[in-house]
């Protein structure tokens, strides 16, 4: 008992509230008698009593009680509900264990009929076998388990297929275990836990089409469920009357409150939260002041003692990083991944993710502290003096909009030009970075992996920023397009006297583009200088292991002379 | 181009074998069922004698091997021969033929409504999740949780109660005579398809919500949208010109296949309403059991979930220029 409550107790809140909704339902149907103020075969008083002291909820048109005849009620639609939804996930678990262990040809055939259930409607299909069966509960819970075992099999068959190929199962039948040994003491009791919910949720499913077959004439006259009391109540128009109150609403709202309890116990708040990554909440900090580094008047970007954190206690991230960006130079920020070099890129385009704060410290843009900025103001420099490359530029790219209209995206937030202006203007950035201008018209789908990163790059220099970030500009890409890029960057560099920012993994790749580099270690920056004295005197043991850790570091020194 | 051909050719393989077992479910059902089939297809008043029985039995070719009344199945329906409706005594074809135009208004009308609902409350839902206000999103969940979970027929029901038996603003019964004058006769169709298809919009929205909300989420987290607010871009053009029409793509292709449920929900509103369409008759040939008129339902019922499906199969292409399954970007 107590290790019942324990594991109650661990379960998340909407799970929690379903289960009490259920037990609440169940204890109801199980002690009705006792509950009911009334026998609700009974007449006990006048037909369409208005709700009194004695009635609470009034009389049907044959006088019985309805307080009575609603309590009653719990029985037949939670039996139904249950029986059904036990007949369903037999089934369908017979089924989804069959397929997902044999597979082959057994397979094939179950999971088409599966789909094809699948897709036929649910109320029709089940009408015209209630209708030949003849209305009663028998048949509805029949009808009700035809139509709810499909999707049971083939969630069940997913996870025995999962199941079937864990490391001990193929080592049992490899040991020449039989089949049905292995079925049910090993994969029987791996699926169970999920069993589990399948089932509460198929009894959720399971009270709400009881309902509607009930109301439309498959419902036993002689149970009163709550679907017919509504069926009873919709043939004497109760809804055109006062009697709407007492004799419509309440059983409805029974039901209501019996699915979703059903469906909040089975975890469907967990299940549909499922598939989204958990997101952190925003901590909300204002950054301290900094007493690193004096201010440079003459760098373009400056960044003084920043420290980002994650996550409510404000861990990781990175911890007093000081860089200087002259304008005009190329600076490449280097470090493993998990160094908080990413976390610095995002920091200073502005999109750090929600989890992130910014601790304490200073981004300074050309002197001015981008930190200080309204949100509004710091989106602005977003794309017109601050441009980002970000990782994974391949799929960087909108799949459904061509590339001339994500170009033209990008100029129209900074420029105010008209149509032709914008196009021209797109056409001569495509130029820029080495794209024909058939490409303008292309979908990204069709363009290769060093194709979209050009367009990238074209899209971040659309308003002639100052400053342009790159975040592993070259990871994903082969060793040759890699190069191609670089070269690209180079000449960009020295034809429009851009600055960057190039933060990477791979040494080699800035070595050779990079005035100065910066090394992160475990969020901080532990030695940075100019690239020659760094790759040829390397202080910290780091950068030192680092070095060390190339192929060969000869050619650095042939390429930097 | 190939695997695309050989997938397309699946999928029809698909539709063919749905609508071959809805035909074969139909021919085998009442020969399983005990009694004598020709019970089903008695048109007359009480209970057939033996002897009506064996004659509508030869009739309807009982007698004949069961492959040869299989095979004479397929080519009545093959000629849109349905046999006759016990109810209404005339051709099932004829009588579903009616209905149908009244029951595709309703659901077109209801699916439109709850794709447009059930999207915008599923994508903000994911966008308010995604701007770290979790909060916000969960209870939209458990309050679309909550309206799902309420019966079709029953919303239906308070809404008369309500707008029509309490308010009067609205006509509660579809199926009264229209009024004298085209712009009249109209306007009243128009007011009395408002509260069936505001119930069919209510209790379908939650499964195109929780399709948004799952599918919203997913594109949130891509690298595409990162560089869309890189560009400067406000949060709604984010949100809506990126994440939003992104999104639409595997919404899109599961669409149809809520197709089915939608069409079971028409059941019971149209019964609730006395609308004039599929629903509603299947709902009476329930009550008088004219089990031929049912059949055909059934069968319309299961082309129409078939059509849908290959509706959007259609217009998929549309909205992916990349023209595939997968919405995931292909890396190169």
């Amino acid at each position: 008992m107590k290790k019942l409550l324990r594991t109650f107790n661990r379960l998340p809140f909407t799970s929690r509230a379903g289960l009490i909704i259920v037990l609440a339902l169940s204890l109801l149907a199980a002690f009705a008698p006792l509950v009911a103020p009334f026998d609700p075969h009974e007449r006990v008083t006048r037909p369409f009593a208005t709700p009194s002291l004695s009635h609470l909820l009034g009389a049907d048109d044959v006088g019985h009680d309805l307080l009575s005849v609603l309590i009653f009620g719990a029985r037949p639609s939670l039996l139904v509900g249950f029986i059904a939804a036990i007949l369903a996930t037999s089934i369908g678990m017979l089924v989804g264990l069959t397929a997902g262990y044999l597979r082959g040809a057994a397979d094939t055939v179950l999971m088409r009929l599966v789909d094809v259930v699948l897709s036929l409607p649910v109320i029709p299909l089940t009408l015209v076998v209630g209708v030949l069966a003849g209305p009663g509960l028998v048949t509805q819970i029949f009808v009700i388990s035809i139509a709810l075992w499909a999707p049971m099999a083939r969630e069940l068959r997913a996870q025995v297929l999962s199941v079937r190929e864990r490391d001990h199962i193929q080592a049992l039948r490899a040991m020449g275990a039989t089949h049905s040994y292995v079925l049910l003491r090993h994969v029987v009791p791996a699926v169970s836990p999920l069993v589990i919910p399948q089932l509460v949720l198929a009894v959720k499913s399971a009270v709400l089409l009881e309902a509607s077959l009930s109301f439309l004439g498959l419902g036993d006259v002689t149970s009163m469920s709550w679907g017919m009391m509504l069926s009873v109540a919709n043939e004497r128009s109760a809804f055109l009357t006062g009697a709407w109150l007492w004799w419509v609403l309440p059983p409805g709202a029974l039901i209501c409150l019996t699915v979703l309890g059903f469906a909040l116990a089975g975890g469907a708040v967990e299940r549909a939260s499922g598939a989204l990554n958990p997101r952190g909440k925003k901590t909300a900090v204002t950054p301290a002041g900094s007493a690193g580094t004096p201010v440079d008047p003459d760098a373009l970007l400056q960044l003084r003692s920043l420290g980002i954190g994650y996550g409510p206690h404000l861990s990781g991230g990175c911890n007093e990083v000081n860089l200087v960006l002259p304008p005009g130079t190329v600076l490449g920020l280097v470090g493993e991944s998990g160094s908080g070099k990413s976390t610095v890129a995002s920091a200073i385009v502005g999109l750090l993710p929600d989890a992130a704060a910014i601790r304490q410290g200073e981004i300074l843009l050309s002197g001015q502290n981008l930190l200080a900025l309204p949100a509004g103001e710091r989106r602005a420099l977003l794309g017109s003096r601050i441009a980002l490359v970000p990782q994974e530029a391949q799929s960087a790219l909108n799949p459904v909009y061509r590339i001339g209209a994500q170009i033209l995206e990008a100029i129209d937030v900074a420029q105010k030009l008209d149509s032709a202006q914008a196009e021209a203007r797109a056409l001569q950035l495509l130029c820029l970075v080495g794209l024909p201008e058939s490409k303008y018209r292309a979908y990204p789908h069709e363009l290769s992996g060093g194709q979209r990163q050009r367009v990238v790059i074209a899209i971040a220099l659309a308003n002639d920023p100052q400053l342009l970030v790159a975040d592993e500009p070259t990871s994903g890409l082969d060793v040759l397009v890699q190069q191609e890029i670089l070269q690209l960057l180079s000449s960009l560099r020295q034809r429009l006297g851009l600055s960057m920012l190039i933060v990477t993994h791979d040494l080699p790749v800035v070595a050779e583009l990079a005035d100065t580099l910066a090394v992160m270690h475990q969020g901080q920056v532990v030695e940075q200088g100019p690239t020659s004295q760094l790759l040829h005197h390397p202080q910290h043991p780091y950068t030192q292991a680092l070095l060390a850790s190339l192929p060969d570091a000869s050619q650095f020194e042939r390429t930097k002379s | 181009m190939k695997m695309q051909d050989r997938s397309w050719l699946s999928r029809l393989g698909q539709y063919a074998l749905v609508i071959w077992v809805a035909v074969t479910l139909n021919f085998a059902l009442p020969r399983l069922a005990p009694g004598d089939p020709a019970l089903s297809m008695f048109t007359g008043e009480g209970d057939p004698t033996p002897k009506e029985l064996a004659e509508l039995g030869a009739l309807y070719g009982l007698d004949q091997p069961v492959l040869t009344q299989y095979g004479q199945f397929w080519f009545n329906l093959l000629h849109a021969d349905l046999g006759l409706s016990t109810g209404h005594n005339r051709p099932v074809a004829e009588v579903l033929a009616e209905r149908l135009p009244w029951s595709l208004v309703l659901v077109l009308l209801g699916l439109l409504g709850a794709i447009l609902a059930g999207t915008a409350l599923g994508a903000f839902s994911a966008w308010r999740r995604d701007t770290g206000r979790s909060g916000s999103d969960k209870r939209l969940l458990t309050t679309v949780l909550a309206v799902d979970a309420m019966p079709g027929f029953w919303i239906g029901m308070v809404l008369i109660a309500v707008f029509s038996a309490q308010l009067g603003w609205l006509p509660s019964y579809a199926s009264a005579k229209l009024p004298e004058g085209q712009a009249a006769a109209l306007l009243e169709s128009a007011r009395r398809l408002v509260m069936p298809v505001l119930t069919m919009i209510i209790t379908s929205m939650g499964t195109y919500y929780l399709l948004a909300r799952a599918s919203m989420g997913t594109v949130l987290s891509e690298p595409f949208i990162r560089l869309a607010r890189a560009k400067g871009l406000d949060d709604r053009t984010v949100a809506t010109r990126h994440a939003l029409r992104t999104a639409l793509l595997p919404i899109a292709t599961n669409a149809a296949m809520a197709a089915g449920s939608l069409v079971s929900g028409a059941v019971v509103v149209e019964t609730v309403f006395s609308y004039p369409g599929l629903g509603k008759v299947i709902a009476d040939a329930v009550a008088v059991r004219d089990y031929p008129l049912l059949q055909g339902a059934f069968l319309l019922a299961t082309v129409g979930v078939i059509a849908a499906n290959i509706l959007a199969d259609l217009l998929y292409p549309l909205l992916d220029p990349r023209v595939r399954r997968a919405r995931t970007v292909q890396p190169a």
